[in-house]
């Protein structure tokens, strides 16, 4: 089989000094299986240590399983490999998860503008931003942790710090729920500054629950914030004559403050993520 | 005798009401120390503490000359660690090779081709060079048992801590595995757990019997066996005087405990010293209850 492009010289000479990232090395090495005209001049570029080191390369490219959609995906955006593998072991960063998510917000998105200019329309947007930001708590409550993660065990035991297992995970989940959220908000009736109101709240208690699970696991963490958020913004909806009252500037600026406290709280007891093993 | 890379000094751990290790101490050297003891002696609890994972209520523990109750220490001991949990879970849409390459990050392995080199040789030294590219869902129950053991032999570690390893694996796997830890004992440490005396008399030079969250015995797998010594008997009939007592495949029944009446006495195994070891203590905490 020939291949009908060729590797750039620069390339070919950056791989040879082995000077090229591992998305691009991966890259190239799928082609150098195909195409014999780049093996060659690879070959004169390589000295012969290194070249033992390029046949290393190819087979490994050769025995390295097509890794998942998600995978994929991260490494398309530039995600570096070993980060894209732990990414992919995130329960919550599965396709069927991110599916599910997008169902969900979807609906409620679609809901929102079938009841524009109905008496359910403030009802219904409600349901939608108050999903928006308590979306990606659900998220960081399954991306890690004793009876979510099915390596958490073996992965305590592993050098890696959990906090930054964690916190890469989070971020990464949360980077996800805010795409989801803001693709589906482009369904929603309206186009003001309403449509992001639930971007600072969605920070608030997803820092919030990471925060808390220093004390206590992630799922109990994520369930005592995002129930304790929808009991409190369905109870401002009741109280209040604007059903989007829990998005007001009053409340923004109450979830600025959590942000604040919440980081505050992790700077000081990230370490307490270490050894909470299920008995 | 050499300095003991394992040293776990009147440990205590309790898990609510129930008491999992009460007050146990021993040392384990290099070499492959076997942990015995019915389900429910500690050996798991106390496995989790050697892997870092779990902190004692009370007592102190060294690994590799190392405290893990202190942060920077615990993470040496992590770096030269590899641990194989009783039931370990796995991701099981990845493939063998993708979950080992996971673990190995984990193990701070960011070189990609050098830890794709190491998930070759570990997948390869199981047995499992064929079927890496497998997903872990469509794999045998004894063959993840092999990809967990691989995740464990990660980096050639000093200290490898194995609950359970040969749980599953057919006679033919667990000869392969006794040959993979016996290659890398010489100048390491294993400390593994099992129900199967054969796997200790194979493998271990020293053998720990737990039992009710303390060591009940702690010698050589000879003198374990020599518990035994002068109390096994085989005759035609199942003793009332007995410990224990069960039929052979050839009719006849084995005894230990008290000679019955026109029975031969025969030489000891290292089952028979280790249930006579349990069965005594047994024996004696019905008699003073």
């Amino acid at each position: 089989m020939s291949a009908t492009w060729h590797a750039a010289p620069e390339v070919l000479d950056r791989y040879a000094a082995e000077d090229l990232n591992d998305v691009h090395a991966s890259s190239l090495e799928a082609h150098l299986l195909r195409c014999a005209h780049c093996r060659s001049s690879l070959s004169a570029r390589a000295q012969s240590p290194r070249l033992e080191a390029v046949w290393t390369g190819i087979e490994d490219a050769l025995d390295a399983p097509r890794p998942g959609v998600v995978e994929r995906l991260l490494l398309r955006v530039g995600v570096r490999g070993h980060v894209a593998r732990l990414l992919a072991a995130t329960p919550s960063l599965r396709l069927s998860w991110i599916l599910a998510e997008a169902i969900a917000l979807g609906t409620a998105a679609i809901a929102a503008q079938g009841a524009a200019g109905t008496n359910r329309a403030g009802a219904s947007l409600f349901l939608f931003l108050m999903l928006a930001a308590v979306a990606p708590v659900a998220g960081v409550a399954a991306a890690f942790g004793p009876g979510v993660d099915p390596t958490y065990e073996i992965g305590i035991a592993a050098p890696m710090r959990s906090d930054r297992l964690l916190f890469i995970r989070a971020t990464a989940v949360l980077c996800a729920s805010l795409v989801i959220a803001g693709v589906a908000a482009v369904a929603l009736p309206r186009s003001d500054w309403t449509v992001t109101v639930w971007l600072v709240p969605a920070f608030g208690l997803t820092l919030a629950t990471l925060a808390l699970a220093t004390w206590v696991r992630p799922i109990a963490a994520a369930v005592v914030v995002g129930l304790g958020w929808v009991l409190l913004a369905a109870a401002a909806s009741i109280a209040s004559t604007d059903p989007l009252a829990a998005f007001h500037a009053g409340s923004q600026l109450l979830f600025l403050g959590l942000i604040a406290g919440s980081v505050v709280v992790l700077a000081r007891r990230h370490a307490a993520y270490e050894g909470r093993i299920p008995t | 005798m050499s300095v003991p890379t394992v040293e776990i000094m009147d440990v205590h751990k309790r898990f609510g009401r129930t008491p999992a290790l009460a007050g146990l101490s021993f040392d384990a050297p290099a070499g492959i120390t076997g942990l015995l003891g019915p389900n429910g002696a500690g050996k798991t609890t106390l496995l989790r503490m050697a892997a870092t994972v779990l902190a004692p209520d009370s007592g102190r523990i060294r690994m590799l000359g190392w405290d893990p109750s202190v942060s920077d220490e615990r993470l040496a001991i992590r770096r030269r660690l590899g641990y194989m949990p009783q039931e370990p879970g796995f991701h099981r849409s990845f493939t063998a090779f993708e979950f080992v390459d996971y673990i190995a990050i984990l193990k701070e392995m960011t070189d990609r081709r050098a830890r794709h080199d190491e998930v070759r040789r570990v997948l390869d030294l199981v047995g499992l060079d064929g079927v890496k590219g497998r997903r872990i869902k469509t794999l045998s129950g004894g063959m993840r048992r092999r990809v967990a053991l691989a995740q464990a032999l990660l980096g050639d570690p000093d200290l490898l801590v194995l609950d359970e390893p040969t749980a599953g694996l057919d006679p033919e796997q667990r000869l392969r595995f006794r040959e993979i830890v016996s290659e890398r004992a010489a100048d390491r440490t294993v400390l593994l757990s099992t129900h199967q005396t054969e796997d200790v008399s194979a493998l271990c030079p020293r053998v720990v019997v737990m039992l009710d969250g303390a060591a009940l015995f702690d010698g050589t797998p000879r003198e374990l066996t020599n518990v035994a010594a002068g109390r096994v008997w085989l005759a035609a009939e199942r003793s009332p005087s007995a410990r224990l007592s069960w039929r052979s495949p050839d009719g006849s029944h084995r005894n230990i405990g008290d000679a019955p009446a026109g029975a031969d006495l025969v030489d000891p195994t290292l089952e028979d010293g280790y249930l006579l070891l349990v069965g005594e203590r047994a024996f004696a905490e019905e008699e003073a209850a």
